[in-house]
């Protein structure tokens, strides 16, 4: 499969903190990947510098070939198809509902794009369908509980139809069912060859969304391989802050070593 | 000091929403030099950020309580434009959304706390805290002063636009048809509580949150420091300009609005009377005393000359305006905008004097 | 020494201006007679109703235009002892008490003395104030029943179908949805703040307080609003900014738009 993204010894400085140094990662289309690592390893950045939102201070990043650069970007034709191409889910959903109401909201990106209005109508709807929220078609945004927020936020990018979707923590705070929905809906994706790039820290749902696994660790990646091979690797889990030691019993006996909380999710 | 329906007469309203169009739309070309895109989100949520502000029930010195209204602290981290758009649309969503304060009355409102409190909020707060280090206790004093300015500064002309109403506006029987209190009244009233409460309460909640972001995010004071750093850009804004010219307008601005206080005082100004005067009964003894003649004679020159020049606006008061007041109003108006209209003209021709000369 | 305190009543407003859009949200549902017309129409028409208002110079034809909004609200679905709760008494109160000097100071024609002749009632002065308290309860009442029967998002549609900038809407409407953002979050600061203390906080500590939260809030919102415009250029904006309406006037609303028109030239000419 042809190679979608290219960094190469990627840098990132923000007022005065490196958040990301010397990140060199390639991602194939059609590739699901799953970027794990503790709070301020660097994902949420990283994946904000694949969506365009901030360029790299050192390094080059490259998207189909094209080095991105603020001039880039300031051509016509290419920031409109790349934002189609390329969407993001922000980690907290308050902070992607910025419209009077959820179908304002959805319509938003379509609009920017400056499709025809009745385009953009069927659109939304067909949107709204998919994620099972017709019914909040006129709620404001203030009027949502956490679930129905994050399914206003995919559905909000879901809707121009990208290539590559870029998660933040998508199932984090989230009650068990909307979980399982939204892992649902990234397999969906898995399967239609799309690109699904997922930043997360649960351990036990990247076997289910992920068949390559990006560890990261300070601003770097520590580790690149299947989940098979990452997730016995219990020494790197350690260090990464992905998994804890902490004293816990079985039944009458204590003892403690590294291990994570698994939900109720289970292999045939 | 929000002004609710009914308390203004329509033109007043009309006048006061026209100076704030006016001031929107120099904060919105202002801010359209920078990025206007990337303010979209960042005044929004500041205009959210001073409504949430305006419910704060602060308790003052001396045992009360009272509202701040945020806008010094507009002005200090937006600069003067970013506070006047944050600060109207606050009071516009107040009033549009949860009915608090009038929508005849939204452009007097606007006008009095964002534009006027604005100016006055950020030039005070440039003056006294001027050179300063960002973590200085100068500035924390600066912000107390300037927020305490800055409301005064809005309840005096909200004081003014009320107190004129039943001199201007009223029915044939002498009965006032909007806010029924005339200057005498309506500005002591409208201050006392200014003075000593409201604007208090600006000032602590201006000198609070600049003593916080000095420890907490002083990175958001630098817009209005006057303090360069390089090129970096804050908040997305363009570079700082003088606040000179911007107070000086707002002093012509408040100067004009005080005209019509000429009014209460009694009686002819010294030495300038007209044939007129000399004839009067009533006042012929006032201008004797004043002159320290005996009586009042006209003198030889001014009989030959009087009739020379008739002022199209005698008396301060065109023909067709009955009331006096309005007519000084007017008459400021018209006079500070023909001096206007002759020295942008003039600066106009030297400009094109001067590029002439350059391209040549 | 402070005997209502900074924390109890700030929260208390916090909890009303939640609380509505709720009622709002229910009252906009209902089937009235403003509810079943354009937003614009409502707008406009009462828009046009409040200038009347302004305009009349006649106690009578203010009095007038609140039996009509007094009947409007009644064809709206809009329940008058909500508004007399709400509004009218609130209204009643602070007008009056501004109003009620006017009564004994307004120049005039002397109509009774009180306090053994320091005090005289001019008919001036009670036209003067019946005029001002009659004036402002008959605009309160038309903006409130516009507010109650639209929601939001239609007021905005409407006024930026009148003109207004794109980037005002925009801003308008970003701020709303993010005053309860803002409302929600000093709400739980002051919360568990004040859970974490023991007794009254005296009023030096008070005030240290509303700075600190002030200033927290300052510093979450700067963060939000760049996060937001993130979210916003990830989504295709580049500084234009595009809003969708879909408004279209039935005869119903032409008929509405007429009567609403007619009824405020009608006041203002027969008040003048």
């Amino acid at each position: 499969m042809p190679l979608l993204f290219q960094l190469d010894d990627v840098g990132f400085r923000y007022e005065g903190i490196s958040a990301l140094r010397g990140l060199s990662l390639q991602i194939a289309e059609g590739e699901s990947i799953a970027l794990l690592g503790a709070n301020g390893s660097g994902k949420s950045t990283l994946l904000r510098l694949l969506d365009a939102l901030c360029f790299p201070t050192e390094g080059s990043l490259t998207f189909a070939g094209q080095r991105f650069t603020t001039e880039l970007f300031h051509q016509d034709g290419f920031s409109h198809s790349f934002r189609r191409r390329v969407a993001l889910v922000f980690q907290n959903p308050d902070v992607q509902l910025f419209n009077p109401t959820v179908f304002d909201e959805v319509a938003f990106g379509p609009l920017q794009l400056q499709w025809p209005k009745e385009q953009v109508r069927s659109r939304v709807m067909a949107a709204l369908e998919l994620m099972k929220i017709e019914h909040l078609c006129d709620r404001p945004p203030y009027r949502l509980s956490g679930g129905e927020k994050k399914r206003v936020a995919l559905a909000s990018v879901i809707v121009v139809e990208p290539e590559v979707l870029l998660l933040d923590e998508p199932t984090a705070a989230l009650d068990p069912r909307s979980q399982s929905q939204i892992i649902d809906l990234i397999q969906d994706w898995k399967s239609s060859s799309k690109t699904v790039i997922t930043a997360t820290n649960q351990l036990e749902i990247v076997g289910d969304i992920a068949s390559r696994i990006v560890v990261l660790e300070d601003g770097r990646v520590a580790a690149s391989g299947t989940p098979a091979e990452i997730l016995s690797n219990q020494e790197l889990l350690l260090r990464a802050n992905l998994v804890h030691a902490h004293r816990h019993s079985h039944g009458s006996y204590e003892h403690s070593h590294p291990h994570i909380h698994s939900h109720a999710r289970h292999e045939h | 000091m929000h002004i609710p329906d009914g308390y203004l007469s329509p033109s007043t309203c009309a006048t006061l929403y026209a100076g704030s169009v006016a001031g929107w739309y120099a904060a919105l070309k202002r801010l359209k030099r920078s990025l206007l895109s990337r303010l979209v989100p960042l005044i929004s949520v500041f205009a959210a950020f001073a409504f949430v502000v305006m419910m704060f029930n602060l308790p003052l010195p001396g045992g009360t309580t009272g509202h701040p209204v945020g806008v010094t602290v507009a002005a200090i981290v937006l600069g003067p434009s970013g506070a006047i758009l944050a600060i109207s649309i606050a009071l516009a969503i107040q009033a549009l959304f949860f009915g608090d304060g009038g929508i005849t009355t939204l452009g007097a409102n606007c006008f009095n706390m964002a534009i006027v409190g604005s100016l006055v909020a950020y030039a005070s707060y440039r003056l006294i805290a001027a050179g300063a280090a960002i973590a200085s206790k100068r500035r924390i004093a600066a912000a107390a002063v300037a927020g305490y300015l800055a409301i005064n500064a809005s309840a005096f002309v909200a004081a003014i636009e009320l107190g004129i109403q039943p001199l201007l506006f009223h029915d044939a029987a002498g009965t006032p048809l909007y806010a029924p209190y005339p200057l005498s009244i309506a500005l002591p009233a409208i201050m006392i509580g200014h003075l000593s409460f409201a604007g208090l309460a600006e000032a602590v909640i201006s000198a609070g949150l600049v003593a916080y972001l000095e420890v907490a995010d002083p990175k958001l004071l630098r817009k209005t420091s006057g303090i360069t750093v390089g090129g970096e850009e804050r908040l997305g804004a363009a570079q700082l300009t003088s606040a000179f010219p911007r107070r000086l307008w707002l002093a012509v601005a408040l100067l004009m609005l005080v005209t019509p206080v000429g009014i209460l005082a009694t009686g002819k100004a010294w030495s300038e009377w007209s044939p007129v005067e000399f004839a009067a009964n009533g006042s012929k003894a006032q201008v004797a005393a004043a002159a320290t003649m005996s009586t009042a004679t006209i003198p030889v020159g001014m009989q030959r000359l009087a009739s020379l020049w008739t002022a199209p606006f005698p008396a301060y008061a065109p023909a067709f305006v009955k009331s006096a007041a309005f007519g000084y109003l007017l008459s400021a108006m018209f006079g500070v905008g023909f001096v206007l209209a002759v020295c942008l003209l003039a600066q106009h021709c030297l400009d094109r004097r001067r590029s002439a000369g350059h391209s040549l | 020494m402070n005997h209502r305190g900074f924390v109890a009543p700030t929260m208390m407003g916090f909890a009303q201006a939640l609380s509505r859009p709720l009622m709002s949200e229910e009252i906009a549902r209902r089937r009235g007679l403003l509810q079943a017309l354009d937003p614009r129409v409502r707008v406009v028409g009462l828009l046009a109703l409040v200038l009347a208002d302004t305009f009349s110079r006649r106690l009578s034809i203010v009095l007038g235009l609140c039996a009509l909004a007094v009947v409007i609200a009644v064809l709206s679905k809009v329940s008058i002892g909500t508004l007399a709760k709400r509004v009218w008494l609130i209204v009643l109160v602070f007008t009056g008490v501004i109003a009620l000097p006017a009564i004994f100071v307004t120049p005039g024609d002397r109509m009774a003395t009180l306090a053994g002749g320091s005090l005289h009632i001019t008919r001036q002065g009670l036209t003067a104030a019946a005029l001002l308290i009659a004036r402002v309860e008959t605009a309160v009442t038309f903006t409130t029943l516009l507010i109650l029967c639209t929601p939001w998002a239609h007021v905005l549609k409407a006024l930026h179908s009148f003109g207004l900038p794109n980037e005002l809407t925009a801003m308008l409407a970003m701020t709303h949805r993010y005053v309860f953002l803002l409302v929600e979050a000093a709400g739980q600061m002051l919360e568990s703040r004040q859970s974490r203390r023991v007794g009254r906080l005296t009023a030096g500590e008070e005030r240290r307080l509303a700075a600190r939260t002030v200033g927290v809030l300052l510093s979450k919102s700067i963060e939000l609003s760049n996060d937001v415009y993130l979210a916003m250029q990830s989504r295709g904006f580049e500084g234009e900014v595009r809003v969708l309406s879909d408004f279209s006037m039935q005869p119903l609303d032409y008929a509405g738009l007429f009567a609403f028109l007619a009824a405020s030239v009608a006041a203002v000419w027969i008040g003048r």
